[in-house]
């Protein structure tokens, strides 16, 4: 295992500048960063050549502090039983990405979701543009900045009958007559 | 395959074998079904045993669960009088709420059909809509709960290491600990309303937690400028409510405390952490007599709000009570000078060894000040009142310890008794352990009757303090030179009071027993020393009653000009209600002097 | 003379399909020319409210991600938090664990079996398959206090304690299923109805299923040997002795051919489990769930389920929330982008049929 997990940690430093190895101890995996642009190519030597032709899975996390998404792509290897993961960071505001479902159809289906949910373009991209949602107009959903219960608020209305709730810390507050300075408040339950 | 798969057609036909078996999952006639003892079906809320810490509402990922005020059930120290209600339509019966309940009164019913016409009844308040569900729980909290019921424990020294120096018995947690245990705490708040001072509890229990001491300390300070000092000694009542400790033992509030102000090492440090913001000087003076916590509050808050405060001090050194009547194994002097530099740090100005009524007239500091603040305690012991008392070795334990704490030295002999069940008498008696006498410790009650901290109480059985309950003195015996060599008591019983009070301790005639002892020290209780205002044209004016000064709920005495708080003030006598009859005080007195 | 193409509209409800999702057909006569899949009926946007949930409150939301076969998101979601903590999963409850898994793919496959025949109009099967599939429901609400959202399997172990003589009942209800699997071969296996209908009917070769990434009995109905619980084990896997069954032909036969052989399996690992069961205690617990938080990292975890190979991609931030958590259940492999293309050129009356043995679960491809 560890063998071919050099080898290959070799290869692909060897033929994808920029590629860097991220440090990860105990499971039969591998994760490298590397740019954008070489994802189309770096996929295509893992799946024919290296015999990683399983696409488990691909994902996009929101980084929003940091201003950019994290697309990740999860392959797998039946022979080897090695999973290998390839991230690339992309700038949040300009978020386009290579196209890959010429190498796995399948990528296909991730790709439209992430257009839509994450507003992430692909380069020649098909299929139509609604996937799960039907005339979205809004912001893209999954991004961080998108306020789900701000939305809810203002899509659906509140049953009646629940007016009355209170909330414990406060109830406490009003009868010993406590006061809570302002920057204490963030660390009430 | 055939054009006509004849066993294809056939085999299907060996269905028709099942004709007429019995069927398998309906019954006739209709059964009605029992469901598993795990069952999650609706809620049942046990309303007397729940007290309304809202954590079932705070887990519930749904929002489904409000607290509400329930008719017939009031707020009270240790429950915030609300009750859950459950939002049929949003729950999913994921049962967190349960295994979140610190009480374990909330459970999940068998009953899992509900049906009516009114579509508004999808509200349910456990337990008052569905009274029955308490003979058909299910899911309950019994056996697994995601409450941490045990508490961090604090390392201390060994009991028989201890007893050799005044070093600090608790050690105090670590990072790691602190953060352990405060993550155990639930963030409801019912502490706040048991502690006399308020303090921010929750907030800062969570910003330890979170990892955030500074912040932790700025909420701390926030309402209290003695804290490391109660995260020391405190009486923390806030620790018998804690809805942990319901079934656990409590969030260990007084020791996160202490965690929290050491990790300010110094005065400065301290400053710089709390940074608080200080007020223009306005020009107006506050006069304040006794430098006990009381005392200390209300001129450090009143120097924030630009107030000009001098405190005036009998003693060589500010504290009071918790200087003077706390050994230092408990209360290390650093750990005190600390806090009083940081308070004079602030602007209060402290005149030590200057006592009130002899080195300065109260009339003097009444007519130089716009208002006075008296913090002056209870520093004068009662005496036991039996014969004999007054042999020599015989002794008031308060003023051992005070004698003790001013670094002198009081010959004691290796046999001392100490005759009362509170702080007092422990330390007292903790104290002469410490100086190699052999200690027993004489109570009219029983163990678990003694008004002393549990932990100050094992504290000296761990040491070796004998403790002798249900024991009254009657009598000292003393040698032809006047010295003490024994105390002679009746053993008595626990007779329950018919008014309905605490059993009352009625001696067994003829049982007297003799302790051989070469000191005696009285700890029953003190009282006020009103001495500086007596015979001035003040005693009439402040009104005392039954030892106390009276004061309104702003801690104004009758003088409108003077305010009060502390021992001599409250029933409760212990540092935190001190400290927040000075912060009360504080504001009051801000209030005072701008409307005037 | 060619047929004029029609567009039909099929769905969104389905016979034997959990959930709802809509497929628009171009159709020349009864031939299928073109179908484009259209979801969007049960988007509930779970892995959304979980980046706003605490770790605890987000497993509660896990098993909803697919209806008939809950328990592997939550052992998915316990692993993987697991991993990013570091937590110590005690012996026991990994045993737990499995049966549980293995019982929920047990129903599963009882519920496949309803609706693979459901969908071919052989209504009978249904009736049984559905009807035994109650003693297995019947055994998850000893144990769990639930029927089919069991969140029973929580990060740290398992939620309670086997009740007593609980391995008793599962015996009894294994050795009567186990009687019970050779009462449906005969109804459905050597049934000529079902082979006319299945063979030949919905394939997959094998370089479709690796364009597609097919998981499942569906890519050992292509003859590929691959179980997850096999090349990637969890939990106690490779300590049991199983087989994954293939078959040849890529046809709704072939995959109804592995998954026969795989429900006789998955009663061949609950008896192993139970025989093997260790004493000891079921659940390392968590900290106070408001409090608790995660160092900072990832985790990618993979689990069998009846469907095949479902993925969780779980990252924190240090945060007392998911960062991130993003689940691909087998539907999403197979009934979108491969079910159109599997779809081209088949008959109107099979395309139940082919969504059903695909392991079409619409929930899980919205989530």
């Amino acid at each position: 295992m560890n063998d071919i997990k050099a080898k290959l940690t070799e290869h692909i430093k060897a033929n994808f500048p920029g590629a860097a190895e991220k440090d990860f101890k105990g499971e039969n995996r591998i994760d490298f960063s590397i740019d954008k642009e070489f994802i189309p190519s770096v996929l295509t030597y893992l799946k024919n050549t290296a015999g990683f032709i399983h696409l488990s899975h691909i994902t996009c996390v929101d980084w929003l502090e940091e201003g950019e998404f994290e697309m990740i792509f999860i392959i797998w290897s039946p022979t080897d039983k090695l999973k290998v993961f390839i991230r690339t960071r992309i700038d949040r505001e300009k978020a386009v990405m290579p196209n890959i479902d010429m190498i796995w159809r399948q990528a296909n289906t991730y790709e439209r979701e992430f257009r839509e949910m994450f507003g992430i373009q692909f380069i020649g991209l098909k299929g139509a543009k609604d996937f799960l949602l039907e005339d979205w107009e809004g912001p893209p959903p999954m991004r961080r900045d998108f306020d789900t219960a701000a939305y809810a608020k203002d899509a659906f209305f509140e049953r009646p009958g629940r007016e009355d709730a209170l909330d414990v810390r406060e109830e406490i507050i009003k009868r010993s007559r406590e006061e809570i300075p302002g920057f204490a408040k963030k660390y009430s339950r | 395959m055939s054009f006509f798969d004849l066993k294809g057609t056939l085999k299907p036909l060996t269905a028709l074998k099942q004709f007429g078996k019995k069927p398998h999952t309906i019954e006739y006639p209709k059964v009605k079904k029992e469901a598993a003892d795990r069952y999650r079906g609706f809620h049942f809320n046990d309303l007397e045993a729940c007290i309304g810490c809202g954590n079932c509402s705070t887990i519930c990922q749904n929002a489904a669960i409000d607290m509400i005020h329930i008719e017939g059930i009031e707020g009270i120290n240790g429950d915030s009088g609300l009750r859950p209600r459950i939002d049929h339509g949003r729950c999913c019966w994921c049962a967190l709420c349960v295994e979140v309940c610190p009480t374990g009164s909330l459970s999940l019913t068998k009953d899992y059909l509900y049906v009516s016409d009114d579509p508004d009844s999808f509200l349910w308040v456990p337990g008052i809509d569905n009274p029955e569900g308490k003979n058909n729980l299910s899911f309950t909290s019994d056996e697994q709960s995601l409450n941490d019921f045990k508490r961090i424990s604090m390392p201390e020294l060994e009991g028989m290491e201890r007893v050799k120096s005044f070093a600090e018995v608790v050690l105090g947690y670590n990072e790691e600990q602190a953060r352990e245990e405060a993550s155990r705490c639930i963030s409801c708040g019912l502490c706040t309303e048991a502690c006399p001072e308020h303090m921010h509890i929750p907030e800062y229990i969570n910003a330890i937690a979170t990892g955030n001491d500074k912040d932790a300390l700025r909420i701390i300070y926030d309402n209290n400028p003695l804290p490391e000092m109660c995260g020391k000694v405190c009486t923390r009542r806030c620790e018998d409510v804690c809805a942990i400790a319901v079934r656990g033992e409590p969030v260990a509030i007084r020791w996160l405390k202490r965690y929290a102000t050491e990790t300010a090492i110094s005065s400065d440090i301290t400053r710089e952490i709390v940074n608080p913001v200080i007020k223009e000087p306005n020009g107006k003076k506050v006069g304040i007599v006794g430098a006990g916590p009381s005392g200390l509050t209300a001129g450090y808050y009143l120097a924030l709000r630009g107030y000009d405060v001098t405190i005036y001090e009998s003693n060589a050194k500010a504290g009071g009570a918790t200087m003077y009547g706390i050994p230092k194994y408990r209360f290390p002097i650093e750990s005190l000078d600390k806090q009083i530099e940081y308070i004079e740090k602030i602007g209060v100005k402290i005149h030590y060894n200057t006592t009130v009524g002899k080195d300065i007239t109260f009339d003097k500091i009444y007519k130089e000040s716009d208002v006075v603040f008296m913090g002056v305690g209870f520093p004068k012991a009662w005496t036991l009142g039996i014969d004999g008392e007054d042999a020599k070795g015989s002794m008031q334990a308060v003023n051992y310890l005070h004698e003790i704490n001013d670094g002198e030295e009081v010959e004691i002999g290796n046999k001392v008794a100490v005759i009362g069940g509170g702080n007092v008498a422990i330390d007292a008696a903790r104290v002469s352990k410490r100086y190699g006498a052999d200690v027993t410790i004489l109570y009219r009650r029983r163990v678990q009757d003694m008004p002393a901290d549990w932990e100050e109480i094992e504290g000296a059985e761990d040491e070796g303090i004998h403790i002798v309950p249900q024991a009254i003195p009657i009598k000292v015996i003393a040698d032809k030179n006047g010295k003490v060599t024994g105390i002679e008591y009746l053993m008595a019983e626990m007779v329950p009071d018919e008014r309905g009070g605490r059993p009352k301790p009625v001696a067994i005639e003829g049982s007297n027993k003799v302790l051989e002892i070469t000191a005696l020290m009285g700890a029953i209780g003190q009282q006020a020393d009103y001495s500086f205002i007596e015979g001035t044209e003040y005693e009439g004016k402040i009104k005392v009653e039954r030892g106390r000064i009276v004061v309104n709920e702003d801690q104004q005495t009758s003088d409108p000009k003077v305010f009060a708080g502390g021992d001599a003030v409250n029933r409760t006598a212990d540092a935190i209600s001190a400290i927040a009859d000075g912060f009360r005080a504080c504001k009051a007195i801000d209030k005072y002097l701008i409307e005037k | 003379m060619r047929e004029k193409a029609t567009t039909l509209y099929l769905g969104p409800q389905h016979p034997g399909i959990t959930g709802n999702m809509m497929i628009r057909l171009k159709v020349e006569g009864d031939t299928i020319v073109k179908a484009t899949t259209e979801v969007g009926y049960l988007h509930r946007a779970f892995e959304k409210l979980q980046e706003q949930r605490n770790w605890l409150q987000s497993f509660t939301l896990m098993c909803r991600f697919c209806v008939p076969e809950t328990d592997p998101m939550e052992e998915s979601y316990a692993r993987a938090v697991e991993a990013i903590e570091g937590r110590e999963v005690p012996e026991r409850a990994k045993y737990i664990r499995v049966m549980v898994l293995e019982l929920a793919r047990l129903a599963s496959f009882m519920l496949w079996y309803g609706g693979q025949n459901g969908s071919l109009g052989l209504y009978t099967m249904g009736q049984w398959s559905v009807g035994d599939r109650n003693y297995i429901l019947d055994l998850f609400e000893e144990l769990t206090g639930g029927r089919v959202y069991h969140m029973y399997i929580w990060p740290g172990g398992v939620r309670r304690d086997l009740p007593k003589g609980f391995e008793k009942r599962v015996i009894k209800v294994l050795n009567y299923l186990e009687k019970r699997l050779d009462d449906y071969d005969d109804l459905m296996f050597d049934n000529a109805i079902f082979k006319k209908r299945t063979q030949g009917v919905g394939l997959v070769d094998k370089k479709t299923a690796i364009e597609h990434g097919v998981v499942g009995a569906v890519l050992r109905g292509c003859g590929i040997k691959s179980d997850i619980r096999i090349d990637d084990p969890y939990e106690i896997y490779d300590q049991l002795d199983f087989e994954v069954p293939t078959a040849e032909g890529g046809d709704i036969w072939a995959r109804a051919l592995v998954r026969r052989q795989e429900a006789r399996q998955s009663i061949r690992i609950i008896r192993q489990v139970i025989d093997q069961m260790p004493g000891g205690a079921f659940y390392n617990q968590i900290p106070n769930p408001l409090k608790w938080t995660l160092p900072k990292g990832d985790a990618y975890v993979r689990t069998e389920s009846v469907r095949g190979e479902i993925g969780l991609y779980l990252v924190s931030d240090g945060g007392n929330k998911p960062r991130r958590v993003h689940l691909r259940g087998a539907a999403y492999v197979h009934a979108v982008s491969l079910l159109e293309d599997v779809l081209i050129g088949e008959n109107v009356a099979d395309v139940s049929a082919i969504m059903n043995s695909l392991g079409t679960c619409p929930p899980e491809i919205e989530r």
